[in-house]
């Protein structure tokens, strides 16, 4: 099982951060993409949230009346390992195991 | 998605963006028209919030409208274009070009439903009761019997925005905030759309709808406290109160959307 972290996405129109109203899933639980997942207040309006993933949903970050900026954690679902390289970034601990450099191949004409 | 209706009423096109929303099964149950409130849209009020979703997936066809001068329909000049009367006449039309017929027993297609927040419950509030024949049930979201567009200070707005002097009445302050904050308000739309509305202040004993009602609203929306007048008015309303909840913040609760669900599929 990998762990795939969403952060709050832009809302738009320069809102910076947003205000949790309820969560709608709760760890644990299984969820579906685009059921949704949390409504969210901003200066400009309400919110609901759809998910972006199907996954086990392993930790939402902050409750009710909690304040969260934009482009930081959510929510963090589990998926299965073989899905994780493909539909995100995983984050992993060790260095990466070698370096690989590109060079550019030069035409002659 | 999104059409501006080229129906004529009263002699001119009213430019409205007439949204309908298919649920994925198909549906042989009359469909509910959304109306929003002042200086929100159907995108802001219903779409963002998660009603068309929730309504698509209990199986129920959902039609959308954005009021004159507000989302994608047309700002008019002249304030006729948004006098709750004209604004009424112009759904009418928008139910007819949705193939939207009369109520009849034991049909559960024909009619339809209603749901409206805040400006848009005083417009179906008034709908509803003009129109028995074909409205089934309604759900007013953020309802009041005051009319605070009727009793917003045009003046201290209008000076407001040409010099920037303090608005004194923080009901008239908090309208023009809400309506100065989405880029695709056209600020002196609303303001002309404010006028009109003056001009036919939300009298709810003059008309009074017969059908069922859900009125839901914050616990701590300011704007619904005179809620209980509209349901002793009605006598055959139900009413939710929404914990924690405000005018602003009630729109997208999952208790409001299940409650509304459970009611119109009665």
């Amino acid at each position: 099982m990998a762990e795939l972290s969403f952060p709050l996405p832009d809302l738009g129109e320069g809102l910076i951060e947003a205000t949790i109203l309820e969560w709608l899933v709760a760890e644990g639980d299984q969820v579906e993409r685009n059921q949704p997942l949390v409504e969210v207040e901003t200066t400009k309006s309400a919110v609901e949230l759809p998910s972006p993933q199907t996954g086990t949903v392993v930790r939402v970050h902050g409750g009710a009346g909690d304040v969260i900026k934009v482009g930081d954690p959510l929510i963090v679902f589990g998926v299965p390992d073989d899905t994780a390289g493909i539909v995100g970034t995983v984050p992993q601990e060790q260095a990466p195991k070698r370096r690989v450099r590109l060079n550019a191949v030069l035409d002659d004409d | 998605m999104g059409r501006h209706s080229d129906h004529l009423v009263e002699g001119t096109d009213p430019g409205l963006n007439v949204g309908v929303h298919e649920p994925s099964q198909g549906t042989s149950v009359r469909p509910v028209l959304l109306i929003h409130g002042f200086a929100s849209s159907a995108k802001l009020n219903w779409e963002d919030s998660g009603w068309v979703r929730a309504l698509t997936e209990a199986g129920r066809r959902v039609i959308t409208v954005d009021l004159p001068g507000h989302g994608m329909s047309t700002s008019p000049e002249e304030r006729d274009a948004y006098s709750p009367s004209r604004i009424r006449a112009d759904l009418l039309q928008v139910l007819q070009d949705a193939h939207v017929v009369p109520l009849a027993t034991g049909r559960p297609a024909s009619g339809v439903d209603i749901i409206g927040y805040s400006l848009g419950s005083r417009l179906a509030w008034e709908f509803g009761a003009t129109q028995p024949e074909l409205v089934h049930r309604m759900v007013l979201g953020g309802p009041g019997s005051a009319d605070p567009l009727a009793d917003f200070d045009l003046d201290a707005a209008q000076r407001f925005l040409s010099d920037g002097t303090p608005i004194e009445d923080p009901s008239t302050g908090d309208l023009l905030r809400m309506a100065r904050m989405v880029p695709s308000n056209d600020v002196f739309a609303l303001l002309t759309m404010i006028e009109a509305i003056k001009g036919e202040p939300f009298v709810p004993a003059d008309v009074v709808p017969h059908m069922p009602l859900l009125l839901v609203a914050g616990e701590n929306d300011n704007r619904a406290r005179t809620l209980p007048e509209l349901a002793s008015l009605s006598g055959k309303a139900e009413t939710l109160w929404l914990p924690g909840r405000t005018h602003s913040n009630a729109v997208t609760s999952r208790e409001f959307k299940t409650a509304a669900i459970d009611f119109l599929a009665t």
